[in-house]
C-alpha cells in the first residue's frame, strides 16, 4: 500500500495505539502489587517512627514493620461529629479523595482555612498505641499548604492529648535545602515535649521566628525558625493551628479528655 | 558517517544540551540532587534508545501526514513505563522525580532524535546514536548535579562531604545553587567553555544591523 494513502495512515496510527496502549497497560497491571506494597510500607515506616515502638538506631526490616503496624489500633475518627466511626474500613479509606467527595467531604469556611485547604475530609485515620491496655500515643494525620506544594504529616500526642511526642512531614517539595528543612530529623526532635495548647486551652504552639531560649513564657509551645525558611515555617505553623482548632481535631480531643482518655472507654464509645 | 563516530559526536561535538541547548527543563529542573540527576540520565537514555530503535524499525512505513503523532505515541508509552518501573522499584526516588519523568514526554531530545536520526536511517546506527545523545545529555547533567549539591548542600547522593555550618562544621552552603536558575549559570559557563575551545560551535548571528542609509550619514 502506498505510504501516502489515508487508509494506511489511519492503519498505522490504529496499530500503533493498539500495540503502545497493551504494553502501558501490561506495565501497570504488572508493577501494581509492588508498588502498592512500596506505598504501604512507605506509610507504615512514617507512622511507626511516631509510636515509639520502634528503638532509636534500630532499622526494621519490612516484614517487622507491617507485623508492628498490624498490631496497632486503627480508627476512623468523624471529625465534626468528634466520634470515632464504624462506616469505613480505616485501612482502605483514602482521605485525600474523600475531600473531593461531595458525601465524604466537607467546605471548610473561609475564615478558618487557615492552611488554604478549601475542603477536607469528614473523617480521617487514626493511629493508637496501647501498652496494657492504657492509650500511650495518638497518631493524628495533618496536612496543609506550603510554600510550593501540600505538605503532608503525622503528629503523635502523649496520652494527655496535649503533649506532642514526635512529629513526621512525609510528603511535602518545598524548596530544596531551604524549606525541605522540615524533614531534618534533628529539626522534628525539637517538637517532643511541646505543648499544642496552654493551660486555659488556648492554642500555642508555634514555629518561632529565631531560637526558643529555655525559661522565657514560650518555650513550652515553640520550636526553633529554620534559617530562610519563614514561609514554610509559618505554613506549618497554621496548619497546626487549623488542624488542632475548633474546625479540626479539637472537639474530638476534648471529648477524649472529658472521658478521661480511658482506651476502655475509647473502645466503648465505638458502638 | 561511521559507528564510532554516531556514538562519539553527540558525547561533547554535538552535545545535545550545549551545542543544540535542548532538553534544558529537566536539566534545569532536577539537578540540585546527584541521585535524581542519574536516575533522570538513566530513564531519558533509556527511553531515547527504545523510541530511537522502534521509530527507526518502522520509518518506512510512516505516513508523512501522521508521523509525529505515531513517534509522539511512542514516546509517550516508552516514559509511561519506565515511569511505572520507578514507582515500583526506586519508590523513594520516584516520589521525587514523578512530574520531571512525566516531562520526558516533552524533552526536546527525544523528538529531536527521532526526527533527525531514527526517520533516516537503519536501527543499528539509531541505537547508537539514541545512546551517544542519551550520555551527551548525561554528562551534562551529571556535571551540573554534583556542582550543584556539592557547593548548595555540601553533599553528594545524600553522603555528607563537606560539614555545615548549622550541624556544628565549618561549610556555609550556597543556597542558590539549590534553586534552578543556578542551574542556568552553570550551563551557561559550560557551553561558554566549550564553545571558547571549540569557536566552530558558535552560531552564526541571526540578524546583522541593516547599514544606515546615505541620507542619515553624517
Amino acid at each position: 500500500m502506498h505510504n501516502d494513502s489515508p487508509l494506511k495512515a489511519f492503519f498505522v496510527v490504529v496499530v500503533t495505539a493498539i500495540i503502545c496502549s497493551s504494553l502501558v497497560s501490561a506495565a501497570v497491571v504488572i508493577l501494581r502489587p509492588i508498588q502498592l506494597n512500596n506505598q504501604m510500607l512507605d506509610r507504615s515506616r512514617n507512622i511507626m517512627k511516631l509510636t515509639g515502638l520502634v528503638e532509636k538506631g534500630v532499622a526494621p526490616g519490612d516484614e517487622e514493620i507491617l507485623e508492628l503496624f498490624r498490631s496497632m489500633d486503627v480508627r476512623i475518627v468523624d471529625i465534626d461529629r468528634a466520634v470515632f466511626s464504624n462506616e469505613l474500613d480505616p485501612l482502605s479509606f483514602d482521605q485525600r479523595r474523600a475531600a473531593n467527595n461531595p458525601d465524604l467531604g466537607v467546605d471548610i469556611p473561609a475564615g478558618q482555612d487557615l492552611s488554604s485547604l478549601g475542603r477536607r475530609s469528614r473523617f480521617t485515620t487514626v493511629y493508637i498505641v496501647l501498652r496494657d491496655g492504657e492509650l500511650e500515643r495518638l497518631i493524628l494525620p495533618v496536612h496543609g499548604a506550603g510554600m510550593w506544594s501540600m505538605i503532608y504529616g503525622y503528629i503523635a500526642l502523649e496520652p494527655d492529648l496535649n503533649t506532642i511526642a514526635a512529629v513526621t512531614f512525609y510528603e511535602q517539595a518545598e524548596t530544596p535545602g531551604i524549606g525541605d528543612q522540615i524533614q531534618r530529623p534533628e529539626w522534628q526532635a525539637q517538637w517532643q515535649g511541646r505543648r499544642i495548647y496552654d493551660e486555659t486551652g488556648e492554642l500555642r504552639f508555634a514555629i518561632n521566628q529565631g531560637k526558643v531560649e529555655p525559661g522565657t513564657s514560650t518555650w513550652l509551645y515553640e520550636v526553633d525558625a529554620l534559617t530562610g525558611a519563614t514561609v514554610t515555617a509559618d505554613a506549618v505553623t497554621s496548619m497546626i493551628h487549623y488542624w488542632f482548632g475548633s474546625h479540626g481535631y479539637r472537639g474530638f480531643l476534648d471529648l477524649l479528655r472529658e472521658q478521661g482518655y480511658a482506651v476502655s472507654r475509647i473502645t466503648g464509645s465505638t458502638g | 558517517m561511521t559507528s564510532k563516530e554516531t556514538f562519539l559526536k553527540p558525547l561533547l561535538k554535538e552535545n545535545p544540551v550545549t551545542l543544540h541547548v535542548l532538553g534544558i527543563c529537566s536539566a534545569l529542573a532536577i539537578t540540585n540532587s546527584l541521585t535524581s540527576s542519574l536516575i533522570m540520565s538513566v530513564s531519558l537514555t533509556s527511553v531515547l534508545v527504545m523510541t530511537n530503535v522502534t521509530i527507526s524499525l518502522i520509518r518506512r512505513h510512516l505516513p508523512s501526514s501522521v508521523r509525529l503523532i505515531v513517534q509522539i505515541t511512542i514516546i509517550a508509552s516508552a516514559v509511561a513505563i519506565i515511569d511505572q518501573l520507578l514507582t515500583a522499584y526506586l519508590p523513594d526516588a520516584a516520589k521525587t522525580l514523578r512530574v520531571y519523568i512525566a516531562l520526558i514526554v516533552t524533552n526536546c531530545i527525544v523528538l529531536g532524535r527521532a526526527e533527525a536520526c531514527a526517520m533516516k536511517r537503519g536501527p543499528g546506527a539509531s541505537f547508537l546514536d539514541a545512546l551517544g545523545n542519551g550520555l551527551g545529555f548525561s554528562i551534562i547533567l551529571i556535571i551540573v548535579a554534583v556542582i550543584r549539591e556539592l557547593f548548595g548542600n555540601g553533599s553528594l547522593m545524600g553522603y555528607r562531604i563537606l560539614e555545615l555550618v548549622h550541624e556544628g562544621g565549618w561549610y556555609e552552603p550556597n543556597a542558590m545553587l539549590l534553586l534552578p536558575p543556578s542551574a542556568f549559570f552553570i550551563i551557561g559557563f559550560i557551553v561558554w567553555v566549550i564553545r571558547s575551545w571549540k569557536p566552530e560551535q558558535n552560531e552564526e548571528a541571526e540578524f546583522k544591523p541593516a547599514p544606515l542609509p546615505d541620507s542619515e550619514k553624517r
